[in-house]
């Protein structure tokens, strides 16, 4: 399934099993991406924010 | 009266069998020379009382391989009521018992601590792969309110901090008490932090390493196991904040805050 990255707009292929929620890398620019959705073969993607590593206690 | 400020971490593992008598007399003699603010762990408990509640806990791990709680909200109810409830208190009574006039608060009490919440976490699934989950009642430490801590020390109290803090939206949130230290240690601009734990200090190649600087213990991050990389990554945050040493340590020698305050015990980093 085709991905196309928001950042520099290069196009990947994503895993076939790929689910919603799932971290996808751009080959070219090295970005993460978040699967934000899946329809009709096509997937979207949107840029991951997160902060620090530490999950607390 | 002192001018020097220090603050003690004691980790969840040197509270599971009470508070160590030895740390207890230490730290009045530690509190003679030092305005002393004491913070806790306590996660096994949480853990223990979550099961024990029927509310099974769930573990996530993240893409390094950190393993960690995922707090969702009756988590975060009942790690509210263990650390702020039943370990802070337990702790305060027991410095109590022993002479040391300790009050406890949460991160909450004077919002001094403020963080923001994780809207996402990136874990490992069980295929491996990383997938981004709802970040759940955990967050990033922004900011400390010292003042109720100057004014409590100012009138002769030692505060005793459960690691919790509070957003924006005043929501309770998990935050890691290594962490939580190092954050109050740099609001108090403090001459030490030092974090009580169960083994010696760092041990690298099987040795206990003494003394670290700054720049080498960023450098050993990747090196070092996930227990002991939260504190390395508390005291090079406490660091680069301007406290002025950092020491890891077990917390059950004979006189662990002493030993650490001169250099005797653990593992102390340095800026330089």
């Amino acid at each position: 399934m085709k991905v196309k990255c928001p950042e520099c707009g290069a196009e990947f292929d994503a895993p076939d099993d790929v689910i919603v929620g799932e971290i996808v890398s751009c080959p070219d620019c090295g970005l993460e991406l978040e699967v934000s959705s899946i329809q009709s073969g096509k997937v979207d993607v949107k840029i991951v924010r997160i902060s620090g590593e530490d999950w607390g206690e | 009266m002192a001018d020097r400020f220090l603050v003690v971490k004691v980790g969840g593992s040197l509270l599971k069998s009470g508070f160590p008598p030895t740390l207890l007399k230490d730290l009045k003699s530690a509190a003679l020379n030092h305005r002393l603010t004491l913070v806790h762990g306590g996660a096994a408990l949480v853990t223990e009382t979550a099961q024990k509640m029927g509310k099974e806990q769930k573990f996530i791990v993240s893409p390094d391989g950190m393993k960690s709680r995922y707090t969702d909200r009756e988590t975060m109810e009942v790690y509210t009521m263990v650390m702020a409830g039943k370990i802070n208190k337990q702790v305060v009574a027991f410095l109590q018992s022993g002479g040391v006039n300790a009050i406890g608060l949460s991160g909450a009490d004077g919002q001094l601590l403020r963080a923001s919440r994780k809207k996402k976490l990136i874990i490992l699934d069980e295929r491996g792969r990383k997938v981004a989950i709802e970040g759940g009642y955990t967050g990033k430490i922004e900011e400390v309110n010292p003042q109720p801590l100057r004014c409590l020390m100012d009138l002769g109290y030692m505060p005793v901090v459960a690691p919790i803090a509070v957003d924006d939206e005043f929501q309770l949130l998990n935050v890691d008490s290594d962490r939580a230290a190092a954050y109050i240690a740099k609001a108090l601009k403090a001459d030490c932090l030092i974090l009580c734990t169960d083994v010696e200090g760092l041990i690298l190649n099987g040795a206990l390493v003494k003394r670290l600087k700054l720049e080498e213990a960023r450098e050993n991050l990747p090196k070092i196991g996930h227990g002991m990389r939260k504190k390395i990554y508390a005291a090079v945050e406490a660091l680069e904040g301007g406290v002025r040493e950092v020491v890891v340590t077990k917390g059950a020698l004979e006189t662990p805050l002493t030993s650490a305050l001169n250099h005797e015990a653990g593992t102390l980093i340095v800026p330089q």
